[in-house]
C-alpha cells in the first residue's frame, strides 16, 4: 500500500442509510466492521460488527468477504 | 485501507459511532459466547439455544402481572409466543438433522435467558419498575442476543450450527423492531 492510499477518498454512508442496510439484509450479507479500540467497542458497538481495531486491520482483512458490502466505523 | 486490498464496496459510516442513534450491543467481541462452548456439537448447540429461548419465555411471560400497561402486556404476550415458536422451530430443527423422535432433551433448574442474564434478577430488577425502564432493559437484551447469534452464525463452520443461529438472530432482530417500536410510542 502507497501513502497515497491514506488519501483516497472513500465513499460514505450515513448513519440512516446503514440502518436501512441492516434491515434490508440479513447480517451475513454484509461485513460491518468496528476500527476503534477494544474498550470503545464494549461500551458499545453496532450489533454484529466485528471489532478490528485499526492497527490490526490489513493483517486481518482474510477473515472478511471482500465480495460483501463492507462498511467500517 | 480496506478499498485497496481488493474489497470492491467500502463505505465509512459518516461521523462513526457519534453519528448513530440506532441500538448497541455491550460487551466484549467473545461476551455470551461462553455459553456456547467451542467444541460443542449442533444438536448441544441446539438445545442450549432452546435454554435461552426457554429462560426469555419465562421471562416475557412473567412481565405483564408485574408492568401495568395494557399495550406493554399484549407485546409481552405475543413475546411469549413468538419464543415459543422458536423452541418449536429449534425442536423441529433438532428431530429433523438427529432423526430422533422428540425435541431436545430437556435441562431443567436453568436460570439464564437470552442476553446471558439469570430470569431471576432480570425480573427482580423489573420489580417497581415503568414500563419504559422495562422495554429498555427488554431492548438491551434482545440487542445483545442479536449480536451474540450473528457472531455465533459466523464462528460456526458447519451449515446446520450457521442455519440455527441464523434463524435465531432473525428472530431476535423481530423482537427488537416490535420492542422498539412501541418503547418510541411510551418516551
Amino acid at each position: 500500500m502507497s501513502v497515497v492510499d491514506y488519501f483516497k477518498r472513500v465513499p460514505t454512508m450515513t448513519a440512516e442509510q446503514v440502518r436501512e442496510l441492516m434491515n434490508k439484509k440479513g447480517a451475513d450479507e454484509y461485513n460491518l466492521v468496528d476500527v476503534r479500540q477494544p474498550r470503545e467497542y464494549e461500551r458499545g458497538h453496532l450489533p454484529g460488527a466485528r471489532l478490528m481495531p485499526v492497527n490490526e486491520l490489513l493483517e486481518r482483512t482474510r477473515e472478511l468477504d471482500r465480495r460483501k458490502p463492507t462498511i467500517a466505523y | 485501507m480496506l478499498s485497496t486490498e481488493g474489497f470492491g464496496e467500502v463505505y465509512s459510516m459518516e461521523g462513526g459511532i457519534h453519528a448513530w442513534d440506532g441500538l448497541t450491543a455491550t460487551g466484549a467481541p467473545e461476551a455470551g459466547m461462553a455459553w456456547f462452548p467451542e467444541k460443542a456439537s449442533w444438536p448441544d448447540l441446539i438445545s442450549l439455544a432452546w435454554v435461552l429461548e426457554d429462560g426469555s419465555r419465562r421471562f416475557y411471560s412473567e412481565l405483564p402481572s408485574r408492568v401495568n400497561d395494557r399495550d406493554a402486556g399484549g407485546l409481552f404476550g405475543q413475546l411469549v409466543l413468538a419464543e415459543e415458536h422458536h423452541q418449536s422451530a429449534l425442536s423441529e430443527l433438532y428431530r429433523k438433522m438427529t432423526g430422533a423422535a422428540a425435541g431436545p432433551p430437556a435441562r431443567s433448574g436453568e436460570d439464564v435467558m437470552e442476553g446471558g442474564v439469570k430470569v431471576s434478577e432480570a425480573l427482580a430488577w423489573v420489580t417497581g419498575r415503568s414500563v419504559t425502564e422495562v422495554l429498555e432493559l427488554a431492548v438491551g437484551l434482545e440487542t445483545n442476543s442479536y449480536d451474540l447469534y450473528i457472531k455465533m452464525g459466523r464462528k460456526m463452520t458447519d451449515e446446520h450450527s450457521k442455519e440455527v443461529f441464523s434463524m435465531l438472530a432473525s428472530g431476535e432482530k423481530d423482537h427488537l423492531g416490535r420492542l422498539v417500536g412501541l418503547l418510541e410510542k411510551k418516551v
